[in-house]
């Protein structure tokens, strides 16, 4: 299966991930995770956050729950709605994180 | 109806910051040919003729509202209703430029009226000091062709979002932070709205740095999408979100899809 390969007991999978605006500032332009499989949105966050430490606080809560207000896509199309983070997330998939803005 | 003394008040005051206004259904005189010598081939006097008599509402007159309505006022927009509560602030001044440090601590609108008025007198401004709230926000939109979100915070976004399409009017939305800026063009009936693409508000204070490149960027956006709408020209950033990394210098779109049973706009087509 492409994406994946073995890794002692854990399947491993690499998505490519795209990072927006102040994510992109945070967390890198564009780069390849690799993420324990069965990988779901949350699972991408976690895995995201451990490359910042500042920014983790800016995607995900006090609880690990990724922000609300951030936009995710996999593969270009919105993911939205109370099952967002379980949304399942498979080897090679494009996952992209945007942080809204509020200023004016 | 509505009960708001404010806007009856500030419809009094109109004709103090009021131009040269004239019959909506004339020529264009030589001084507005003149005047806009250098758009007129864009799209002919029959365009000019359709933003003389265009209606805008651009709510908020700070980071954002500075050039929207600035450039709305030079290209001719014949009648820019500008909203917003607050005085000038010395701490408004690296990015609100339609305000100056002797403007402090005049009401923003009236500030901004004034300016607008001086760079083009043919026009009509209507300066409201006050915020939109669930008692007005109909009234404020009424006889408006266009919205423009020049706002700062998410639940007046949200409120013009909704009379947006209750009224069926295009509204612009833009916001800032930083070097980061987000666009996107929201038509009634045709477009899903501001609650689809941003359905949960981000968190944060109301007071993010902001670079006043950044809002003037941003904003001038904001004109140009306003001034594409009404003479429907081109195309504009319908169904998704124009996201501006100034830091980066990239420009990227994030789709905007119709949330299933979406409130505002999931029963409208």
């Amino acid at each position: 299966m492409p994406g994946v390969r073995e890794q002692g007991l854990n399947r491993v999978i690499t998505v490519h991930i795209r990072a927006f605006a102040r994510f992109r500032e945070l967390f890198g332009d564009r780069f390849d995770l690799k993420v324990e499989s069965p990988a779901t949105v949350r699972s991408v966050m976690h895995e995201i956050g451990r490359r910042n430490v500042q920014g983790i606080s800016e995607l995900l809560d006090h609880e690990g729950n990724v922000k609300k207000s951030v936009i995710i896509m996999v593969n270009r199309e919105r993911i939205s709605g109370e099952t967002r983070d379980d949304h399942p997330v498979s080897g090679e998939d494009e996952v992209a994180l945007y942080p809204p803005v509020a200023g004016g | 109806m509505f009960k708001d003394d404010y806007i009856t008040l500030c419809r009094a005051r109109i004709s103090a910051f009021s131009g040269q206004v004239s019959g909506e259904n004339r020529m264009l005189s030589e001084r507005e040919r003149e005047r806009y010598l250098r758009q007129l081939p864009l799209f002919g006097d029959e365009g000019q003729e359709i933003l003389r008599s265009s209606s805008v509402c651009v709510a908020g007159a700070g980071g954002l509202g500075s050039p929207v309505a600035l450039y709305l006022a030079a290209a001719g927009v014949g009648h820019i209703r500008l909203l917003d509560p607050d005085r000038v602030d010395r701490s408004n001044l690296n990015r609100q430029i339609l305000h100056t440090d002797p403007d402090i601590p005049r009401f923003k609108v009236d500030s901004a009226a004034e300016k607008l008025v001086r760079l083009n007198p043919d026009i009509r401004i209507e300066p409201m000091p006050i915020a939109i709230h669930e008692g007005n926000a109909l009234l404020v939109a009424d006889g408006m062709d266009l919205l423009v979100d020049a706002l700062d915070s998410y639940p007046p976004r949200y409120l013009l979002n909704r009379v947006a399409f209750e009224k069926g009017i295009p509204l612009v939305h833009a916001a800032v932070s930083g070097f980061v800026g987000q666009l996107t063009t929201i038509i009634p009936g045709e477009t899903p709205c501001l609650r689809c693409a941003i359905p949960h508000s981000p968190e944060g204070g109301s007071s993010p740095p902001v670079l006043g490149a950044t809002a003037g960027i941003l904003g001038t956006m904001e004109a140009l999408e306003a001034i594409k709408v009404l003479l429907g020209m081109g195309d504009v950033a319908k169904n998704f979100l124009l996201v501006w990394d100034g830091m980066y210098g990239r420009l990227d779109q994030i789709p905007v899809e119709r949330i299933p049973g979406c409130p505002v706009c999931g029963s409208r087509g």
